[in-house]
């Protein structure tokens, strides 16, 4: 096989284009990228350092000295000059988020957790309030800038204080009058707002919030009242707990990303905490996520198996029909047979599901009954094996044919001279041969299919939904079960647990494409 | 065979055979075509002939519809074209620059390289989407153009992988390239450079082919990436305007979307035809050589 190609091998337009850049073309073709990669590059450089971005700036400046390095040095690092312009885009799309995935499935890091623990400690005091034990006479006034003021008197003390967004500030009691009805007059330099502006400001007023120093705030009440707020909870940074300002109820770190008393309660805003293998565990041990994991992991097998076995046997069995070199219109038959193939699979996945539609489907008109194809969880089952297998046959049907003609005549030709029938010597001679060459590929085919995110999302969007708990639908692989646990769950999103998920992902492909590869021997050849 | 005065194995079987999956394998396709062109466009009024002939549908994708789905069918079109076009073009240089490396350097921790690239790639790229995300929005915030709902981002995070992908399929064509050839070139004085692009590229015009048109199709085809990082429908590719444009009205603007398929097939058929004699050896090679 080795020489083959070389054989085959005809001066094209396309070598005779690439080899142009062999001499100076290629050189002048290099310092232009160069330039340009440092142009750009400077220049964003400078952009983080308006940006007060510094870190970046100097980590950007040494990857562009490193490639600086290893391209004008000349002679040495060869490697180097070969491997960069993928390495880089490499580590900073697919290398830095795996280790962030990596990352996040040790968190707890989900709905209610996406916060950092001080965020959450100030986000829970500002969240709860408890109405404070002060209640003032209001009128709310315009200064002469016409921002809006709120003029109060505590009702008990008598004490006098103009309320601006900005803050509260103390002032002299006897500068604010009360009217022959009660109502509180205004210092100078404060117009009162009356009549219909009154009415108008209602919204402007509810909304206004004075805040006061070490926490709470003063609301308006109506027109002509306030009352101030309490912080509901004080945080204790020695003791590390939020205290509740009402009850004196402590709330303690529980490590798991939330605050917790000794009844159990937890308040509702958390953060992303480490915890370890708990997102591992849970698939084991939390029935809420094992229930559907199980089930995914269970039809992600059967799905995957059944589409690469079935679109396996069909492609062999064309193949073999097709394998006479006599056929007549063979070149013909093939192109028409290869169309599910050239045809882009999301147009596929994306017609089918109209054809498939219950009601106005196609195939629904032309075949005597009506299966309901998507909305029945065993039908959308079928249909996706059906599809895929569409999606897949022509595939292997290529496969096939490339490896059935490597397939040496006279192997076949003994095996008929010694008196084996037909279909022994498909079972003995032609069958072992070709899996010998073909396993590697449906494995790769099996480790493929078990992440087909697309054969899945585009025709059923995993769903008909199934009783029970949890976000997989019935026919929802891992992948795309994982992928709604992380962007698109109604019961909240679990980033933590997606992410660990997927590492469980990696390991399955990862074994089932070691086997694939040991096999092919391919790890042997690895000179 | 058995019966030597026959045309040796043009039974009539074999074709009745192959034109039954031939119909299935077709239907579909064939159906999309009559539905482009049906006079009734919606998807209950379809049918796999049609009952009356008209360019309507064409027309609904390039003129916007009173209150209908919003149609930018040339834009997503040139997008997707464009992008996978360049993406092709980049994924085979990055791609065998670095099979090159691999096959034919001998430097430390090149067999741990090539392993890992190995490995790497069985990380289900989906979960990698979030931190994606994150890293294209706050690159967005120096370079706007690398930023969210930008195509030139959607590229570089397409072409992350444009290394470890075919690399193993790229260098075992490589290996298979006589060392002796880059031997005499050296000899002649040429530098690793020029042996690259003057002699190991123009003998690899095949393997070169294959992936180009992988890459090429595989882009057309992608959705997920495209839909957390594009977001504004005019900015969108073919796949996710077309599945944007059908959602909205699945039923109404069948006859709509059966004539934005039939145009969205014409990039990856012509790709397809122009790499086909190359398909069947570019499958099989490199990844089960010897």
């Amino acid at each position: 096989m080795t020489a083959t190609h070389t054989a085959k091998y005809r001066p094209s337009f396309l070598a005779w284009l690439l080899s142009l850049f062999s001499g100076i073309g290629g050189l002048i073709v290099k310092v232009a990228l160069l330039c340009v990669l440092n142009g750009v590059t400077s220049w964003a450089i400078i952009v983080m350092f308006t940006q007060d971005r510094a870190v970046w700036a100097l980590a950007t400046l040494t990857v562009l000295a490193l490639i600086d390095f290893v391209y004008l040095v000349p002679n040495r690092m060869l490697p180097a000059k070969f491997i960069v312009p993928g390495s880089v885009l490499l580590i900073a799309y697919l290398i830095v988020p795996i280790f962030f995935t990596i990352n996040t499935a040790f968190q707890k890091y989900a709905t209610g957790h996406v916060l950092t623990k001080a965020e959450a400690v100030d986000t829970n005091i500002a969240q709860n309030v408890v109405q404070g034990e002060r209640f003032f006479k209001m009128v709310p006034t315009r200064d002469e800038s016409g921002e809006l003021v709120l003029v109060l008197v505590d009702d008990t003390t008598g004490e006098a204080y103009l309320g601006r967004a900005s803050g509260l500030q103390e002032i002299d009691p006897t500068s604010v009058g009360v009217d022959d009805f009660g109502y509180t007059v205004p210092p100078s330099g404060f117009t009162a707002i009356e009549g219909e502006e009154l009415f108008a400001i209602d919204a402007e007023l509810a909304a206004f919030v004075v805040p006061l120093e070490g926490g709470g705030e003063i609301r308006a009440e109506g027109v002509s009242g306030a009352y101030d707020s309490a912080p509901g909870f004080e945080y204790d940074a020695a003791r590390d707990v939020l205290v509740a300002t009402d009850t004196g109820d402590s709330f303690a770190d529980n490590g798991r990303g939330a605050f917790e008393n000794s009844q159990g309660e937890q308040l509702v805003v958390g953060w992303r905490e480490y915890i370890g293998f708990e997102n591992f565990t849970a698939v084991v041990t939390n029935p809420m996520v094992r229930q559907p994991f199980l089930r995914a992991f269970v039809w992600t097998v059967i799905f995957a198996a059944s589409t690469v076995l079935i679109s396996f046997a069909i492609g062999l069995f064309i193949a073999k029909v097709l394998d006479k070199p006599k056929l007549r219109m063979k070149r013909f038959y093939r192109s028409m047979l290869v169309v599910p193939y050239a045809v882009p699979g999301f147009l596929s996945l994306l017609v089918f599901k109209g054809l498939l539609n219950e009601d106005y489907g196609l195939i629904n008109k032309l075949i005597p009954f009506d299966p309901p194809w998507l909305f029945d969880p065993w039908w959308a089952r079928i249909s996706v094996i059906l599809v895929s297998v569409w999606l897949t046959t022509p595939y292997f049907m290529l496969v096939c044919m490339g490896a059935l003609q490597s397939i040496p005549t006279e192997l076949v030709e003994a095996a008929r001279v010694d008196g084996a029938g037909r279909w022994q010597v498909f079972n003995k001679v032609t069958l072992p041969l070709l899996l010998a060459v073909v396993t590697p590929l449906l494995i790769a085919s099996f480790a493929y299919n078990f992440n087909n995110f697309n054969n899945v999302y585009l025709l059923t969007g995993g769903g008909p939904t199934v009783d029970d708990q949890g976000v997989a639908g019935a026919t929802d692989i891992l992948i795309s079960y994982t992928y709604k646990l992380a962007f698109e769950s109604g019961k909240g999103q679990d980033y933590g647990l997606a992410s660990a998920i997927s590492i469980y992902i990696f390991f399955i492909v990862a074994a089932m494409s070691a086997s694939g590869f040991t096999r092919s021997k391919a790890l042997e050849n690895m000179k | 065979m058995s019966d030597p005065t026959q045309r040796r194995g043009d039974h009539w079987w074999r074709h009745l055979v192959i034109w039954v999956v031939i119909c299935f394998a077709v239907f579909p396709p064939l159906y999309v075509v009559t539905a482009a062109f049906n006079g009734d466009q919606t998807l209950s009024g379809s049918s796999l002939i049609p009952r009356s002939f008209t360019f309507e549908n064409f027309k609904g994708l390039f003129v916007q519809k009173e209150g209908g789905a919003e149609v930018f069918f040339v834009r997503w079109f040139r997008a997707s074209v464009i992008i996978a076009v360049l993406n092709a073009f980049f994924t085979v240089f990055i791609g065998a620059l670095a099979a090159y490396a691999f096959s034919r350097f001998r430097f430390r921790g090149r067999r741990m390289g090539m392993l890992f690239l190995l490995l790497i790639q069985m990380f289900p790229g989906l979960l990698n989407l979030v931190a994606i995300y994150i890293i294209v929005l706050r690159t967005g915030e120096v370079v706007p153009a690398l930023g969210l709902n930008k195509l030139t981002a959607l590229l570089v995070v397409y072409l992350s992988g444009a290394m470890s992908v075919n690399l193993w399929l790229m260098k075992g064509f490589f290996d298979s390239i006589p060392s002796e050839l880059d031997e005499s070139a050296r000899v002649d004085g040429a530098t690793p450079a020029q042996i690259f692009w003057g002699v190991i590229l123009p003998l690899a015009v095949p393997v070169l082919s294959v992936v180009a048109m992988f890459s090429f199709v595989g882009t057309l085809n992608e959705f997920i990436t495209a839909s957390v990082l594009l977001e504004t429908v005019d900015n969108f590719t073919l796949p996710l305007g077309l599945q944007a444009f059908v959602s909205t009205n699945f039923e109404e603007n069948w006859g709509s979307f059966a004539a934005g398929v039939l145009i969205a097939q014409i990039p990856a058929i012509i790709g397809f035809v122009f790499v086909q004699k190359y398909i069947i050896s570019g499958l099989t090679q490199g990844s089960v050589k010897g």
